[in-house]
């Protein structure tokens, strides 16, 4: 009957003996008629649909060792997520209910496969959510060189992440084994895990590497040396040395009555052409490789650079430290910076090689001085909820932030948007709660979506303290 | 409170929206009004014509202000009559400590500028708040021969009507033939015509709910897959000629006229006798907001009453017009409060008014509807059915279960240990983490092809899935 109505025509010799009862006696178009609304409801009612085989299902999303945020906030944190314009944002929102000792839920966020920077308690999400993407990898399974071929991309470099952190031996002997059969991009990738536990029984793996046949690989092996202590190149001076080439920029001189010390200043520029190759050399070189060329080592460079000579040859050199620089050169430069009492600007280039006293050293510094205070959107990495009530009041950030939120400007007022948000991640409850009635009482309406964060944080403390009590 | 009368003169668009206004200012119209002087804020929810409540927010500080009515008049009749409670009683503000989330999320998006002037504008002088509030009081009594001359007239437009639709079924009754003549896999490929012809042919005859049901059909067609569009048409062609044989059946039966023709006012259904009035707490499950063919936007809010002891549902259906733009949820999903509904009447009433609200209710857990013991999740399905064989979309809740998918990614929702048993397919793209949730109870609607998810109750609490 079906198969003649698709195709047109009366059906009703077709139709079953109990259903001809029903629709006999009429006219053939009410017999096709009836037969219709018979059949209609034989579809909706006695039919059920056919599941395929091939129905599959996904592991069960496994629970995360931190209780779930409660019910009543998550309006609060959505509205927060919701206001965080990229992935890095939201992460910051995420880690800060996980600092008060919650986890989100899964229908309101989930970490992706590839995610690295989320709170150490959604591994298991991680994990799962690499199970879903890479059906091969089997998550209790150790990556190993055998089973190398077996785990996706992403989910084999989550493996190694872990690894190099726990055992950065066996990480690096599988990525000696490994890469070189890996096409260049993905090499890449997985050179860069080695920056991770990074020491320096790493380097002749490293080394051996300035023979790839990728010079991205090249380069940035040659960045990890450096970070190690290691002359990445042949100091033969020549003219095809870019250490050479760029120390011609930069000019030695002496100081001091008594006790003659170096002082390194950036040499005038004579054109823009210059600028440029500058800038380039400053990229391609290694911190170490150009405090060689000075006979210095790179701490006591860094100490005899003299900052504020030259606001662009200031962030280049911020920017080689960062890449290439060793721990103990970068401690000196973000100490010497902090003891200068300025430069925040510069000190943000530095922030993803700092550990958590600087960063916070950092953000103080940046509050105090105000004249910088987008530059706190920049840092990476710092610790959620522990900025004070008097680190904020201390400077000149709370009068300036009053002013822009009072004003009509409203690039000032996107900005302070912006970081509002970052304290928002930053401050403790208190202070979140202090400083949305600071903002509110400068004009800004009391449900803005940039205090979302704010909010989220002094509820979180409400939160906390009803429950203890 | 910074309101008088006078500024509320002011900043009404016309006389006609003031005397509107002064009939919404009895308190009774108003099941919430609440302020918060912090914020400067005034905000009240009052019943409209439509089955949800419309939300209204003032600033008292610069006269902002923000309705969910789909009235194009600013400011409309509701927000005039909230400044009008506040000139004239304030006391019937209940003070709040915080204002709701549909209130953030207005202060949210908008821009606050300079206090607009509430000075007089153009035409003004024709506007009167005395006139307006006198309008009530100086109701016309009409004489006896008048209101039996207007009913009268009334029974004769009624019996046009009735003329008119049933010779409206009886084309469609010929264009349903005229399909089958021609095939069905002729009418899945032309569904987007020929619905809209006959379609058209029906509104002109009066007939025009069914109109802008068959205007529904390619949609609901083309999301399906090519194989089971043919099952579907015979399904919806099939509905529309038990629709049209139950209306020549019994033509004043109100939910066959209102499925066919136009739906009652929400004061007929008020004070209809057989219209069913559930007092109990309700549920938000979910909202369904579709843009239809013919203009209008359907807005649907899907109950679950919490007092009961087997599932039963609700829907509060309102129509606005596609070009009002978007329009601010009267409720969100999760939403718990405790109201008075009363239910068009029906064979499975569905279609409810909220006639009374009472106030809110904490969230939870659903009730234990003994839903395991099911053996049929469809046979809530089934029971709609053998009432109303004509009802397309019903609400069912679904014993434990689990989403999983096939190979070309679809979703199906499949009963928790019972591997072999019926599995239901998923309307639209599952979201992912969905996968890995036990579900404990589901809600949803099924339309006899797809499930559409509204709800669910897992180990990680109340999914919102609408």
């Amino acid at each position: 009957m079906r198969d003649c109505w698709i195709t047109g025509g009366a059906t009703f010799d077709l139709a079953p003996t109990a259903w001809k009862t029903i629709a006999g006696g009429a006219s053939p178009d009410e017999q096709e008629r009836r037969l219709l609304a018979i059949a209609a409801q034989a579809l909706d009612v006695a039919l059920r649909p056919a599941a395929p085989k091939t129905l599959r299902r996904r592991p069960p999303l496994p629970r995360l060792a931190l209780p779930m945020l409660p019910e009543r906030l998550r309006p609060l944190l959505r509205a927060a997520l919701k206001h965080a314009a990229d992935a890095r944002r939201k992460t910051r929102v995420v880690t800060l209910v996980a600092s008060r000792g919650f986890v989100l839920h899964p229908m309101d966020w989930m970490p992706i496969a590839s995610d690295q920077n989320s709170p150490d308690v959604y591994a298991p999400w991680i994990d799962w959510q690499a199970s879903v993407d890479g059906e091969r990898h089997a998550p209790q399974e150790k990556l190993t060189a055998e089973n190398w071929d077996e785990f996706y991309p992403a989910a084999r470099r989550i493996a190694l992440a872990d690894m190099r952190r726990s055992e950065p031996a066996s990480a690096r002997m599988l990525v000696e084994a490994k890469a070189s059969g890996e096409p260049a991009e993905v090499r890449l990738a997985l050179v860069e895990l080695m920056r991770f536990g990074l020491n320096p029984e790493d380097a002749p793996f490293l080394k051996s590497l300035s023979a790839d046949r990728s010079g991205k690989v090249r380069e940035l092996a040659g960045r990890l040396l450096a970070r190690l202590g290691e002359h990445g190149r042949s100091n033969d001076g020549g003219p095809g040395d870019p250490a050479a080439e760029l120390a011609a920029f930069i000019s030695e001189g002496k100081s001091g009555f008594i006790r003659r010390r170096s002082i390194y200043t950036p040499a005038k520029l004579k054109s823009p052409a210059q600028e440029k190759r500058r800038a380039e050399l400053f990229e391609t070189c290694n911190l170490v490789d150009l405090a060689a060329r000075f006979s210095a080592t790179e701490p006591e460079f860094i100490g005899a650079w003299q900052f504020g000579a030259d606001n662009n040859a200031d962030i280049l050199i911020a920017r080689m430290v960062a890449a290439s620089g060793s721990d103990v050169a970068v401690t000196h430069m973000a100490d010497a910076l902090v003891a200068d009492g300025g430069k925040p600007a510069l000190f943000v280039l530095l922030t993803p090689r700092l550990d958590s006293r600087r960063k916070r050293a950092l953000v103080r510094l940046i509050l105090k001085e105000a004249n910088y205070l987008n530059a706190i959107n920049l840092a990476e990495g710092i610790d959620a909820g522990w900025l004070e009530w008097d680190d904020l009041s201390n400077g000149s950030a709370l009068a300036a932030l009053r002013s822009a939120v009072a004003g009509n400007d409203d690039a000032m007022r996107r900005g302070a948007d912006d970081i509002l948000e970052t304290i928002g991640f930053l401050a403790t409850a208190t202070t979140a709660a202090k400083l949305i009635d600071e903002v509110v009482a400068a004009g800004m309406p009391p449900a803005a979506p940039s205090l979302g964060v704010l909010r989220l944080n002094a509820a979180l403390a409400e939160y906390q303290s009803r429950t203890d009590t | 409170m910074e309101f008088d009368l006078k500024t509320i003169e002011a900043l009404a668009p016309d006389q006609a929206s003031l005397s509107a206004a002064s009939k919404l200012t009895k308190r009774s119209n108003w099941p919430r009004l609440e302020r918060n002087e912090q914020q400067a804020l005034i905000w009240g929810e009052c019943q409209g014509s439509g089955s949800n409540p419309y939300r209204v927010v003032v600033d008292t500080g610069d006269h902002g202000y923000k309705c969910t009515c789909p009235s194009r008049k600013f400011p409309c009749k509701h927000t005039l009559a909230l400044m009008w409670i506040a000139a004239t009683a304030p006391a019937s503000f209940a003070a709040a400590e915080s204002s709701p989330e549909w209130v953030n999320d207005w202060l949210g998006r908008r821009r606050k500028t300079t206090p607009p002037p509430a000075q007089p504008i153009a035409g003004a002088a024709a506007k009167s708040i005395d006139d307006a509030a006198r309008t009530d009081e100086s109701a016309a009594v009409e004489d006896v021969a008048a209101v039996e001359r207007r009913e009268a007239a009334q029974r004769k437009r009624a019996e046009d009507t009735r003329q008119a639709v049933s010779a409206a079924l009886d084309e469609l009754d010929q264009w349903i033939a005229d399909q089958l003549r021609l095939g069905l896999s002729g009418f899945v490929d032309g569904s987007s015509d020929r619905c809209r012809r006959i379609a058209a042919r029906l509104v002109d005859m009066k007939a025009t709910a069914l109109a802008g049901r068959i205007d529904e059909i390619p949609s609901r067609l083309m999301a399906l897959r090519s194989e089971e569009r043919p099952d579907a048409a015979i399904r919806e062609l099939g509905k529309l000629v038990l629709l049209a044989k139950a209306w020549r059946a019994a033509p004043d039966d109100p939910e066959l006229k209102r499925l066919v023709s136009t739906s009652e006012t929400r004061e007929q259904v008020l004070a209809s006798p057989d219209a069913r009035q559930v007092e109990s707490f309700w549920e938000v499950l979910g909202e369904k907001i579709e843009s239809r063919r013919d203009g209008l936007v359907s807005h649907s809010t899907w109950l679950l009453d919490l007092k009961s002891t087997t599932p039963q549902f609700a829907v509060l259906l309102d129509y606005f017009p596609a070009s009002a733009g978007r329009r601010s949820n009267a409720f969100a999903p999760g939403d718990r409060f405790d109201a008075r509904l009363v239910f068009y009447p029906a064979r499975k009433p569905l279609r409810a008014l909220v006639a009374e609200r009472m106030g809110d209710v904490m969230s939870g857990a659903w009730p234990d509807f003994s839903l395991g013991a099911t053996k049929d999740p469809l046979a809530g399905h089934a029971s709609y059915q053998d009432a109303a064989p004509w009802i397309t979309d019903c609400p069912l809740l679904l014993p434990p279960g689990a989403i999983l998918v096939d190979d070309r990614g679809t979703g199906w929702w499949q009963a928790a240990g019972d591997p072999q048993g019926i599995a239901l397919p998923i309307a639209g793209a599952v979201n992912q983490t969905l996968l890995g949730l036990d579900l404990a109870a589901t809600a949803a609607l099924w339309d006899g092809a797809r499930l559409d998810l509204l709800a669910a109750q897992s180990g990680f609490g109340r999914l919102d899935l609408s």
